[in-house]
């Protein structure tokens, strides 16, 4: 087919575009952190001294919801061709270096757990496990927008998922000291990231 | 390349003018014939399959261009992505892959003269699953109106239109995994 007649074909009988607007993305977080939770009651549970725990687990899920609250943006600015990113540049730079401490300190607290004899914590699996609802959701809706730059957009969804990952994740966690649970928090996130950029560019094809 | 008239098109367009529509594509793929002709200088007829692909690209994804951004960044940043992707392809099929000297986008002319592409829209219409087909031949090709194409089929026209959309990106996708003739 010539190009021309392609182009008629394609602007003939044109209706307007109507734009998706937050929905979409309210539906995936909502969605998503529900599957969250819905894996996490199957699989680990909530902890049996929930309601006396109660202030800390609010505490460790407005840690979760504000880090995935800050990737956000980012998968929706990603999720569109060539912007700029702009300050979304320097939030993930922030992230990343978040992430880099949190390695070292999640790593020094391992090391003395290990040598205590303290249990060592199951986030680093479990996180990634209940970000898996969020990550398919949100990678669905950016897939069908025009991405171009696929590991940034894939990372970006990995930290978001992570985050609500993490929201689900604190009605189990048993740590109560609040200082490694945000290095340990944080790593698991990097984790989901690190994950989403090495599957972006496969995930997020158009 | 006359950003404010492209962006006015662009804008007419997603409001539903189907004639400033058709004008931003055909204006979009001079432009894209240049850039595609003079980053593939050794591959001419790969340029032509590109820019049908990318006109496809720009036509179904639309919906994601910003109006607070340049109309030129949001189609060239596309324009690259599949000329990417067009790369890897190749590569991934042993085939040759064009060298790294190429003008910046916004120096390249545009150019009208349309060579033949390699792969067939018509041919790949073909291969979209029947509903698709029949939507896309009714509404897009013999320019039927919804309702007549509904009288026809028997179809809602809600299901004439989500099967006239997914047609669309069916043959974008048929188009970006076939292998040229």
């Amino acid at each position: 087919m010539k190009t021309d007649d392609l182009i008629d074909l394609l602007s003939s009988d044109l209706e307007p575009e109507k734009p998706a607007g937050a929905k979409p993305w309210a539906l995936a977080v909502g969605l998503g952190l529900l599957g969250a939770v819905v894996l996490m009651m199957v699989t680990l549970g909530p902890r049996p001294d929930l309601i006396p725990a109660l202030p800390l687990m609010l505490a460790k899920m407005a840690i979760s919801a504000l880090l995935a609250a800050a990737a956000l943006p980012l998968v929706m600015r990603l999720a569109r061709p060539g912007r700029p990113l702009g300050l979304g540049a320097m939030i993930g730079a922030g992230l990343l270096v978040l992430g880099a401490v949190a390695a070292v300190i999640a790593l020094t607290d391992l090391y003395f757990r290990v040598q205590t004899g303290a249990p060592i914590p199951k986030c680093l699996v479990f996180v990634p496990l209940y970000a898996l609802p969020a990550a398919g959701l949100l990678t669905w809706i950016v897939r069908n927008m025009a991405p171009t730059r696929l590991m940034l957009a894939g990372a970006a969804i990995g930290a978001a998922a992570g985050g609500l990952g993490a929201v689900a994740y604190s009605v189990y966690c048993p740590i109560d000291r609040l200082h490694p649970v945000l290095a340990w928090y944080v790593l698991s996130i990097a984790i989901c990231a690190g994950v989403g950029a090495l599957v972006g560019p496969r995930a997020l094809r158009w | 390349m006359d950003e404010a008239r492209l962006r006015a098109l662009m804008l007419k367009g997603l409001a539903g003018d189907g004639a400033a529509h058709r004008m931003f594509l055909a204006e979009a793929s001079s432009a894209l014939r240049g850039y595609f002709r003079n980053r593939l200088r050794d591959a001419p007829d790969d340029a032509e399959d590109l820019v049908q692909e990318t006109i496809i690209a720009l036509h179904t994804r639309r919906g994601t261009y910003d109006s607070s951004y340049p109309v030129t960044a949001w189609f060239y940043a596309i324009a690259r992505h599949r000329l990417i992707d067009h790369i890897r392809r190749r590569k991934r099929r042993g085939q040759s892959v064009p060298i790294e000297d190429a003008e910046d986008a916004a120096l390249v002319q545009p150019v009208q003269e349309a060579s033949d592409a390699r792969r067939d829209v018509a041919a790949l219409l073909d291969r979209l699953p029947e509903k698709q087909r029949t939507a896309i031949r009714l509404i897009k090709l013999e320019q039927k109106s919804v309702k007549e194409a509904a009288v026809i089929t028997g179809w809602s026209e809600s299901d004439l239109k989500v099967s006239t959309h997914r047609g669309l990106k069916s043959l974008a996708k048929l188009f970006r995994d076939e292998a040229p003739a």
